[in-house]
């Protein structure tokens, strides 16, 4: 601890603002990349609820100037590669470095009482890697044989054959393995960073739920992020140099022999904990944030870290549910239909520990507070929803269809982006000296929240009547004509949920420059990200800080002074 | 453990899962003018386990977000800042919060899980992985090839043999006869694709280089759906097909006519129609 280096801090432009070694720096670097690249993703979602409403019509406003050449109209491989790239970019270059990048680097050296990184290098590498893939998906984008069109799960053989997809398909999985690389990257980084610079008396025991949730993360991101990353080689090389990993030889003129579900196999080992990995660092931070704004202690510490450590280790076993239909054995198909179940038990114990947490509390209803109860209801509704498609009697209907797409939006990409909108409305008083407006904060997550209950609940019903997924138009087919009033109803949601989002960028831009000036600890939280002057100074803490109590000490009788709170780094009375 | 699967089943098959799965499907299906939010009543005796299931889960699930939405309104309305006003200091670490968070978990996993768990392993041993031996008199089998982007069934005709000329070869429309087990053989030409049968409740991937098997009995006749449920390309949104199931007779019909018609275009120079293959016991 004692080895932590102190340079000058930077003048030069480049040394200080881009190729910074900085985590405060970084976290910010992956703050606005992130946020830039949700609302791309977040553009390419509303067109594909246009399509879906509208089939065939062309987009307004945006259309005839990203789509001239169909004057704005979206044909079936405009679609599919909007469908494609938007999973890709929510999930790899959203939520990956806002959750993990953007808030993992700043909330884990300030709450464990460190100066930086403990390879300061290696964070800007990571940062710098997730960049270069985010480049190389953009220009997939532009690529003359045609952008990726074969999900974003990318399986072979579509995305090997010719008559499947274009080059765009080969730099789409460079892309994803480079951002991988800088999965691992981070993920080594974190993990060390936690194991060896906490500051003296900041024991596991005390460690705080958000930095449990990230490490967590990292430990899976470490593991598994490889094997997707191998996946993509083998694409690659099937792709560009004529092997035949994932391609029968039926479809070889009997030349090779490769197995497309193979792929498949390598896909989700790390697909599903994938979801961990984006939903860990989200229970970690309203682990805290609720026990932070009920005013209590974090109801269940133990349970709660216990129980995280169960879905780690669980979410390595289960994958197989994602591929009921794929021919797996009878008796594969049961294991992961009992393994998978299990990982209800975890997530119950959070859920009464989260609930309790609440319970008689002194709730101060700030908008990182409400986003963070807000986790609590869409997990609510995709985690219970997770049990149709567990259970593989039910999984057989309904895999593929729009329930599953309602499914995984709720668990993964609401309850994570809920958890990223609390973390960055609580932590952005401290990371940008300004507070943002609370007025907006709140309508944001009022026209956040309704409209998303309402898009992904109605997935849930067009996929139980049998819709689908990935379908470019469904006034086709007869069977599921008369389901397109519900197609309607969705798209005027998102909408709403889309115009929502502007509320965010204003409250955003507006406070970041012109907010009210923030004092050092806006909130009244005892963790050590707190107890450094506002805004944080080059190195964080002059001395490195000792620590004498748990970070959820509200309201314990023990405070001295009256307060409900009390800071890390003091003691609490005899 | 029988004497509990025999309860689970006296449960499911009484009269008011019944009725809720009456109201749940064919009742909100005929609102609207042709609009439909739920899927077109099962046709087939998966679809029949298929609905018990999800009627079950939903119950339990409705259930539980009711206890989670009252847990997260209480605390919202009751115990809001004010002046005055604390909170209650407790880490929920005594013993006695241990024991209570051990109990309602197992106690949601077992009422929640178990229980669905439980009636999923009967109709997966009972059904979905029950395959039936394909002897001519009781199934009925059926070759399937997915290409981008169309499906090609193949009949054995009346020699009950693939690959022979006398073969029923049909393009996005598949007859099968009501009342029998019909078990099929998939495979794909070139990218992977799903037989999604919405009315029959089932699905199964058809992949290329290996051979797939699912099948069902259907138990309505008439006219179904058949779509691609797995990505494929372009055209994926129009890979769909009709499915008839015929009444026996009806169907004794059909297929000696269509076996018939069969030789009548069989072409053994027509490579691209020779995709038969030995029927896998
Ligand atoms: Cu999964
Ligand atoms: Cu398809």
């Amino acid at each position: 601890m004692s080895g932590q280096h102190i340079h000058a801090e930077p003048t030069n432009f480049f040394r200080k603002h881009v190729f910074s070694v900085d985590h405060k720096v970084i976290a910010k670097q992956f703050l606005w990349f992130g946020l830039i690249w949700l609302g791309i993703g977040g553009v390419m979602a509303m067109m594909i609820r246009w399509q879906l409403a509208n089939p065939g019509e062309p987009v307004p406003v945006i259309g005839s100037m990203l789509f001239p050449r169909t004057n704005g109209v979206l044909d079936p491989a405009t679609y599919n590669t909007l469908f494609t790239m938007h999973g890709t970019i929510m999930i790899f270059l959203g939520l990956t470095p806002l959750m993990i990048g953007a808030i993992g680097n700043w909330s884990i050296p300030l709450m464990i009482g460190a100066r930086d990184m403990i390879f300061p290098l290696l964070n800007c590498l990571s940062f710098w890697a997730m960049f270069l893939g985010g480049a190389v998906g953009f220009i997939s984008l532009f690529v003359p044989l045609g952008a990726t069109e074969a999900g974003w799960t990318g399986y072979p053989t579509l995305s090997t054959t010719i008559n499947g997809v274009g080059s765009g398909e080969t730099l789409w999985a460079i892309a994803v393995f480079l951002i991988g690389a800088s999965s691992i990257m981070g993920g080594i980084n974190y993990m060390t960073t936690v194991i060896r610079l906490r500051a003296p008396g900041m024991t596991w025991q005390r460690l705080p739920l958000t930095v449990w949730g990230i490490f967590l993360t990292s430990v899976l991101n470490v593991l598994f992020v490889p094997v997707i990353g191998s996946a993509m080689l083998l694409l690659i090389m099937d792709r560009v140099f004529g092997t035949t990993f994932f391609i029968p030889a039926s479809i070889m003129q009997g030349a090779g022999g490769g197995d497309p579900i193979l792929y498949q196999h390598l896909f989700w080992i790390f697909g599903h904990p994938e979801v961990y990995i984006l939903i860990l660092p989200a229970w970690g931070i309203i682990g805290d944030l609720l026990s932070f704004f009920s005013r209590k202690p974090a109801f269940g510490y133990r349970a709660q870290v216990g129980a995280m450590v169960a879905v780690t280790l669980l979410s390595a076993v289960v994958y197989g549910h994602h591929m009921f239909t794929t021919g797996l054995s009878a008796m594969l198909g049961e294991s992961f239909m009992l393994l998978t179940m299990i990982i209800s038990v975890p997530a119950e114990i959070l859920f009464f520990n989260w609930l309790h947490t609440l319970w008689k509390g002194n709730l101060r209803l700030t908008t990182p507070m409400l986003f963070s109860m807000g986790v609590i209801f869409v997990f609510g509704l995709g985690g219970l929803t997770g049990i149709y498609l567990a259970t593989i009697g039910t999984d057989i209907f309904l895999h593929d269809t729009y329930f599953v797409v309602g499914h995984f939006h709720l668990t993964m990409a609401a309850s994570a982006l809920f958890a990223t909108f609390a973390g960055i409305y609580f932590w952005f008083p401290k990371m940008f000296a300004r507070e943002m407006n609370e007025f907006l904060g709140k309508t944001h997550f009022w026209f956040t929240v309704i409209p998303l209950v309402t898009v992904f609940c109605l997935m849930f019903v067009m996929g139980y009547a049998g819709m689908p997924r990935r379908y470019y138009d469904h006034t086709s087919a007869e069977y599921l004509r008369s389901l397109q009033h519900l197609n309607k109803y969705a798209t005027h949601a998102a909408f709403l949920l889309g115009a929502a989002q502007l509320v965010f960028v204003y409250n955003f831009i507006r406070s970041r420059w012109w907010g009210k000036p923030a004092s050092q600890n806006p909130w009244e939280v005892g963790t050590l990200d707190w107890t450094m002057e506002t805004p944080v100074p080059h190195y964080n803490f002059k001395e490195i800080p000792e620590v004498f109590t748990g970070p959820h000490e509200f309201s314990n009788p023990d405070i001295p002074d009256g307060k409900d709170w009390i800071s890390m780094t003091e003691k609490l009375k005899a | 453990m029988n004497r509990i699967n025999s309860l689970l089943a006296g449960v499911l098959s009484s009269r008011w899962m019944k009725a809720l799965a009456v109201v749940g499907m064919a009742g909100v299906a005929e609102a609207q003018g042709g609009n439909r939010w739920a899927p077109f009543p099962p046709a087939s005796d998966f679809g029949h386990r298929f609905s018990e299931l999800f009627w079950l889960i939903t119950i339990l699930c409705s259930i539980s977000m009711v206890i989670v939405v009252l847990l997260l309104l209480i605390p919202l309305l009751r115990d809001r800042a004010r002046p005055g006003h604390k909170a209650n200091y407790d880490h929920g670490s005594s013993l006695h919060d241990k024991r209570l968070t051990a109990v309602i978990s197992l106690a949601t996993f077992i009422v929640l899980d178990a229980w669905v768990l439980a009636i999923a392993m009967k109709d997966l041993r009972e059904a979905y992985w029950n395959m039936p031996e394909v002897d001519q008199a009781e199934t009925y089998p059926i070759e399937v090839l997915g290409q981008q982007w169309a499906w090609h069934f193949r009949g054995p005709g009346l020699d009950g043999e693939f690959g022979t000329p006398d073969d029923i070869l049909e393009m996005n429309q598949l007859t099968i006869p009501k009342g029998r087990p019909v078990s099929f053989q998939m495979t794909s030409k070139d990218v992977i694709h799903s037989l999604f049968l919405p009315e029959m409740r089932t699905k199964k991937d058809v992949n290329p280089g290996s051979i797939n098997k699912t099948w069902f009995k259907p138990i309505e006749a008439g006219e179904f759906t058949i779509l691609c449920a797995e990505l494929c390309g372009y055209a994926h949104y129009q890979m769909f097909g009709n499915l008839t199931v015929m009444e026996q007779e009806d169907f004794d019909e059909w297929e000696e006519s269509a076996s018939l018609l069969g030789i009548a275009a069989y072409d053994p120079e027509d490579e691209e129609a020779q995709w038969a293959w030995e029927w896998e016991e």
